[in-house]
């Protein structure tokens, strides 16, 4: 038996034994006699600790210095934030800039072409009469709204319902196709134009026809978008689809009364770039057009009014505000959903 | 309510990653039953198998005397809590608790009336037209609780409900559901790590570990008897001591040595060793830390040692401490029992003596870690009758699941 009473340890400090005499009746024990307690060293060994933890207090002048430090910092991040503040408004200026140019322009009645200078001498709305009697812009605009809202709403159900079905769903050659699409989708699109002008042009989708052909274009690729959508899936809990499967949930009642009404922001999104899409399209839609005016979108349409010098000099404003009508549908559904991407949709979900 | 069994339960993922093993377990109707373990034991994956949320690579489930195995989670009459809760953030308290009612499109009066009489027991009345986000993580897993209750299930699942939970509201919650399982009086499986929860909540509790089961039996039959050394450390907070020693016998007498100190077995532990007919043998030895005393250096059975780590926890004082042989031990002592000055000298680096109670010794086997009280196999030439006897005497401990041993 070693007994370690007053032995010197590593520190070779002396420390003191603590002995009790809390032993129960069936604590294994042999001795009957009562014991003294020695507490002396032990109340020594307490004053000690107790002594060598008294707070280190810090003096004035460590204080002050510390102060100095905390001013400086202080200085070095006003000047942070100032710097970084200039470089935003010049960013944001050379961003607006070209906008408020062509909004100016758009307003411009003196002249017709193109001006050396930005601010109009005399104002009116005179370019977008023009725009709307003169030229076949209603029509072009109709025809690619319409085309928008078309391929806005098909392409979100393809999206939605392959992004779930890849994010809840574990199926052979899964990992397969989704690797396929992402090869794929690194080609421009453009890349199969002669190929799909040839087959549009066999249907009869091109030319006058070509809103069509183009329809069928944006929306037949769309379910390679899934990628954002799907890593939004990805971040709701597999419990809610477990909760709801207990609660006696099919599949699909479990897609469109839990998944989707959670999923706003990303429905949204979806709903926006699948409008944006055709929206915006110039080499596609100039492709399928054959250069006919009823075959044109927005913007074949409009790059058509300045093609050659005479038509810009004659149509450079109505040009301008022909853009400026192109840019309100999209500022203004951006304006109106842009509450939508505030997130917060799923809070309270699972614990976060 | 409804009995539920599982018959040779397996579940395999891939080709041969087994997460559980052959699972047996009769649960009785009403039956309050813990299934617990560290992570990765499969006790949820068994849980999940219950509820039809899992494939079953083999054997059977039956609930309610008719095999669930094919059956949609929605027909095999379960309702099951989440620990993330899962409650469907678009939708206000009440159509959480409804939905599943609107689901299988039970009319509007029955509806109000079955959710209103859950929110009523759950206290969540007020919470009513809340979102789930602006509820507290207490309402928000009474809501889930409720959302099981409006179903009128036959067997209520329960996974991990309170560990998302702070510990404050953890032990509230835990008697809340030891009131509320009085009120539905239904069948419950409860999968938690939490053994106080484990061992507040369960009838029963089956111990498992790597898809085993380790043990089945009551709170205290696993507590006072474990049947190895697994169960032995698991339950129980500080865990319990182990050490290798070499259990001897003369004349008569059991003795243990451990870190030299020579001490007798005494009392109903010796009897049971000697009823069995234990022999002389290397053994791990198990002592709790409330079991261990302080004492003096004038006690020839007491062990010194040296205080490692002082943990004081109000009621009583946790003790770190290293032997002459460089283990630890960990020493729980009711701060009640010492004396002011005492208490205050308790301090790292000083030297204490300490003594096991004999009469709640743990004898495990050295090569098994089997119980030795409880160990069916006879170690040598020992009789089928007196090992029977013996576990006999332990109130029926399971043992058709108990784990190969190694």
């Amino acid at each position: 038996m070693i007994d370690y009473k007053n032995t010197e340890t590593e520190e070779t400090e002396v420390v003191p034994v603590v002995e009790f005499n809390l032993d129960m009746e069936d604590s294994v024990s042999e001795y009957e006699e009562e014991i003294e307690l020695d507490t002396a060293d032990v109340d020594e060994f307490v004053r000690q600790q107790e002594a060598s933890q008294i707070h280190h207090v810090r003096s004035s002048k460590e204080q002050s210095s510390e102060n100095k430090k905390h001013g400086s910092q202080k200085k070095r991040r006003i000047v942070g934030n100032t710097i970084i503040h200039i470089v935003l408004v010049i960013m944001s200026i050379i961003w607006v800039a070209p906008f408020v140019f062509i909004l100016f322009e758009s307003f411009r009645v003196e002249s017709t072409g193109l001006a050396g200078y930005i601010i109009p001498h005399k104002w009116g709305f005179d370019n977008y009469v023009r725009l709307f009697t003169e030229t076949e812009f209603p029509r072009w605009f109709l025809s690619t709204f319409l085309m928008g809202l078309f391929c806005a709403v098909v392409q979100t159900i393809f999206i939605l319902a392959m992004s779930y079905a890849l994010s809840r769903n574990r199926f052979k050659g899964r990992k397969f196709l989704m690797n396929a699409m992402l090869v794929l989708g690194m080609f421009p699109g453009f890349l199969t134009l002669i190929l799909l002008y040839t087959l549009l042009h066999e249907w009869g989708l091109t030319g006058t026809n070509a809103p069509f052909g183009l329809a069928i274009i944006y929306v037949a690729s769309s379910g390679m978008g899934y990628y954002v959508c799907k890593g939004f899936f990805d971040t709701i809990s597999h419990s809610l689809d477990e909760a709801a499967m207990v609660d006696g949930a099919t599949k699909f009642q479990i897609f469109y009364k839990i998944i989707i009404p959670m999923s706003k922001p990303i429905v949204i999104y979806t709903i926006l770039m699948g409008f944006m899409g055709p929206w915006g399209d110039f080499i596609t839609a100039s492709f399928m057009s054959d250069n006919l005016p009823q075959g044109f979108n927005v913007a074949t349409g409009l790059q058509s009014l300045i093609d050659g010098q005479s038509s810009l000099n004659e149509y450079y404003t109505t040009f301008c505000a022909g853009g400026v009508m192109v840019a309100l549908p999209i500022t203004l559904l951006f304006m109106f959903l842009q509450k939508y991407y505030v997130a917060g949709v799923t809070g309270g979900a699972v614990k976060g | 309510m409804a009995s539920v069994k599982l018959t040779n339960v397996k579940k395999i993922y891939g080709k041969n990653t087994v997460a559980v093993h052959d699972f047996n377990l009769d649960i009785a109707d009403k039956e309050f039953i813990v299934f617990v373990g560290p992570s990765g034991c499969g006790k949820s994956t068994t849980l999940r198998m219950i509820a039809g949320l899992e494939d079953i690579s083999d054997g059977t489930v039956e609930i309610d005397g008719k095999v669930v195995n094919d059956l949609l989670p929605k027909d095999r009459g379960i309702a099951m809590v989440f620990q993330n809760y899962a409650l469907y953030p678009h939708l206000t308290v009440f159509e959480n608790m409804a939905f599943s009612l609107r689901l299988k499109k039970v009319d509007n009066d029955e509806i109000y009336k079955r959710v209103t009489e859950a929110a009523e027991v759950l206290g969540i009345t007020e919470y009513l037209t809340r979102r789930p986000r602006e509820l507290s993580g207490g309402q928000r897993q009474r809501v889930a609780i409720g959302r099981a209750m409006v179903r009128d299930s036959k067997v209520f699942l329960m996974d991990e409900p309170l560990s998302n939970l702070d510990a404050k509201l953890r032990n509230q919650m835990r008697a809340e559901i030891i009131l509320l399982r009085k009120k539905i009086n239904t069948t419950f499986i409860y999968v938690t790590h939490d053994q106080t929860e484990a061992m507040t909540l369960g009838d029963r509790i089956v111990i498992m570990k790597d898809g085993y089961i380790m043990q089945v039996g009551s709170p205290s039959q696993v507590f006072e008897m474990p049947e190895n050394l697994f169960v032995a450390e698991f339950i129980g907070a500080p865990k319990m001591n182990t050490m290798r020693t070499r259990l001897e016998l003369e004349k008569g007498e059991y003795y243990v040595s451990p870190f030299g100190v020579k001490m007798p077995v005494s009392g109903e532990k010796a009897e049971a060793l000697k009823e069995k007919g234990v022999e002389a043998q290397d053994i791990v030895l198990g002592v709790r830390p409330e079991h261990i005393t302080l004492s003096n250096s004038k006690n020839p059975c007491a062990v010194p040692c040296q205080i490692r780590v002082k943990e004081m926890m109000g009621s009583e004082l946790h003790l770190h401490v290293t032997t002459s042989t460089d283990e630890t031990l960990v020493i729980r002592v009711p701060t009640v029992d010492i004396a002011p000055h005492q208490l205050a000298a308790l301090l790292p680096g000083v030297r204490i003596y300490v003594t096991f109670r004999s009469k709640v010794m743990h004898f495990f086997n050295a090569e098994s870690e089997q119980n030795l009280l409880t160990e069916q196999k006879s170690i040598e030439g020992k009789s089928e009758e007196s090992a029977e006897e013996a576990i006999s005497s332990d109130k029926e401990p399971k043992t058709e699941n108990k784990k190969e041993e190694v």
